[in-house]
């Protein structure tokens, strides 16, 4: 038996080793950016559109965005997918995804565009718009998450006298967080690029720096708009994997 | 009520009648299957793949609700009792193990006992009492996750869980069906010493007739069509088989297998007190197996076997002898 003592678990997520890797690019993206910026001899509107509280400003607001739309993505996909997955459900579940797919398809700009005409401009209207779009991978992958929970363990659940919830919450939630985080990381991800979009609808965000960049024909603006969007999104890419790290749980 | 068969004192589980018919097959997967299984047996249910043992063991615990028929366990009828509660009070075992990859062995142990709302230190201590008892050391094991387990001891830990609330009945689903023969042998030699302490009413499902035989207290064989061919000790169907099913079931070596099952007790029993002595014997206890006996003649060369009695008086029995009554299993048992 003490041979067998040695064997251990092999840490979730071996690469520990590379999570500075993330970070480090990050810093070195804004610094160059930093530096680039520093080195030029702006005009006026090019000061005006990159004044520190003017950025500042477009970076809150599309963080605010990322984070309200993730948000009410996973309040809608985790209970719309666990949903989907019980006994009785089980069909609707595969016309739910088919639907979610086809929306997938469909192009972001055009999904903002028309629910602006719609409904209207603003925050919200463009927070809608983003969850419409990230539901999918949230939705999928919690349904995939619980369906490839393996039925043996479900049989010795209920064989021990678990009700249905409880094995839902004991055995196949729990066996679905991977699956689950991985769908989310992708929502969050697709998020930060098309919340970038949603100053289009007059939403704000890094998209407003960008769009003026162009519209005001200044490249220096258009740089600092998408680099910090790629900070941003690299940022939540690292966040996002260190909380599957620490959520995951033990032993599978 | 009172024209409908009732349990009798000293059964564990007794089905009534008990069919299941699955929507839109033509078969019943059981049909009108009646058994009675004694506080404290050892019952395996055996048969070719589609006779229905699976789906009768599912049906005492209600993982298949019967389509007809009524299930009494301890006395009571639980046909229609809350399913939870009834399967908190039966232990459950299966093939697959099913231990939960993302607990703990002990809290995997835990688990009937949490839902029972036993308190935390105790559950850790009853985990630790069961690794004992199925032979894994705690000081090791309890921290572990399944993973880390061979396939042998993750089974281990999938009994003990099944016995973590002390259940008087304990379902078991091809429990040794997953793991290496060497390593099967030796579980089934260990589960039959544990059972022998802790007497617990099983009933197995294997499709293995030789585990059958060896574990089995008494045997039911399962024909196609779900029909329960025979219902008895393994000596009784080695020896007598209902028909020419069961005989085929059984197949060839019967004989030979009979010899683990006899006691040479029963030998004697079939011959007069007053047989002649024997210069040249070995001697054996009376409770030994015939297997055992002729391994110990033929091993040491001698011309039969000497059984003590009480009072100093000693049988003796010749090779030619011993051999002939176990190859007459009419007339050893009648």
């Amino acid at each position: 038996m003490s041979t067998a003592a040695v064997e251990e678990v092999p840490a979730p997520g071996t690469r520990r080793s590379t999570t500075w890797v993330l970070p480090l690019v990050v810093l070195i993206l804004l610094g160059a950016v930093w530096a680039y910026v520093h080195s030029l001899r702006m005009d006026s509107i090019e000061a005006r559109s990159l004044a520190a509280e003017v950025v500042l400003t477009a970076l809150w607001q599309h963080v605010q965005l990322v984070v309200a739309s993730t948000l009410l993505t996973i309040a809608i996909g985790v209970p719309l997918g666990v949903l989907l997955t019980r006994p009785r459900t089980r069909r609707a579940g595969a016309v739910v995804l088919a639907a979610a797919n086809a929306s997938q398809a469909v192009p972001s700009i055009g999904v903002l565009v028309v629910l602006a005409m719609v409904f209207g401009v603003g925050f919200w209207m463009a927070v809608v718009a983003l969850v419409l779009y990230a539901l999918l991978p949230v939705l999928r992958n919690t349904m995939v998450g619980i369906r490839q929970v393996d039925p043996a363990l479900i049989d010795a659940g209920r064989g021990m006298g678990m009700s249905p919830t409880e094995v839902l919450c004991t055995i196949e939630l729990p066996l679905a967080v991977p699956v689950m985080l991985a769908g989310i990381r992708v929502a969050l991800i697709l998020n930060v690029g098309v919340a970038t979009l949603a100053a289009f609808t007059n939403a704000g965000g890094l998209g407003s720096v960008i769009s003026s960049g162009i519209s005001l024909d200044r490249m220096p603006v258009l740089i600092v708009g998408s680099a910090l969007t790629m900070a941003l999104a690299l940022t939540v890419d690292w966040l996002a994997g260190l909380a599957e790290r620490v959520l995951r749980p033990r032993g599978i | 009520m009172s024209d409908r068969p009732a349990p009798s004192q000293d059964a564990m589980i007794f089905l009534d009648g008990v069919s299941k018919h699955y929507p839109g097959q033509a078969k019943a997967a059981v049909s009108e299957l009646s058994m009675e299984i004694k506080r404290g047996e050892f019952v395996v249910l055996v048969g070719p793949s589609g006779c229905g043992k699976t789906t009768t063991l599912r049906m005492i615990n209600r993982l298949v609700e019967p389509t007809r028929g009524r299930i009494f366990i301890d006395g009571k009828d639980v046909t229609h009792a809350d399913v939870d509660s009834l399967r908190r009070g039966i232990g459950y075992v299966i093939q697959q193990i099913g231990l939960l990859p993302h607990l703990t062995i002990a809290d995997n142990i835990a688990l009937v006992p949490k839902m029972l709302g036993m308190k935390r230190t105790d559950r850790r201590r009853r985990a630790e009492e069961l690794l004992e008892l199925v032979g894994l050391d705690p000081a090791v094991h309890v921290g572990r996750y399944p993973k880390q387990l061979s396939g042998g001891q993750q089974q281990r830990v999938g009994v003990a869980r099944a016995l973590a609330a002390d259940p008087p009945v304990m379902l078991m689903d091809e429990p040794f069906g997953a793991v290496d023969p060497i390593v099967r042998e030796k579980l089934q030699m260990e589960f039959l010493r544990l059972q022998a302490s802790i007497r617990k009413t099983i009933v197995m499902v294997t499709h293995d007739i030789d585990e059958a035989l060896r574990l089995g207290d008494r045997i039911a064989i399962f024909g196609p069509g779900s029909r329960l061919a025979q219902f008895d000790t393994p000596l009784a169907i080695l020896s007598n088989p209902a028909d020419d099913f069961v005989r085929d079931f059984i197949g060839s070596g019967a004989p030979v297998r009979r010899l683990s099952l006899l006691k040479v007790s029963d030998v004697l029993a079939s011959f007069p007190s007053d047989m002649p002595s024997l210069a040249n014997a070995i001697e054996v206890d009376a409770g030994e197996t015939v297997h055992r006996a002729l391994e110990l003649v033929l091993a040491s060369g001698a011309e039969g076997i000497e059984v003590g009695g009480a009072g100093g008086t000693s049988r003796y029995l010749d090779l030619q002898s011993l051999l002939t009554a176990a190859a007459q299993p009419t007339k050893v048992l009648s």
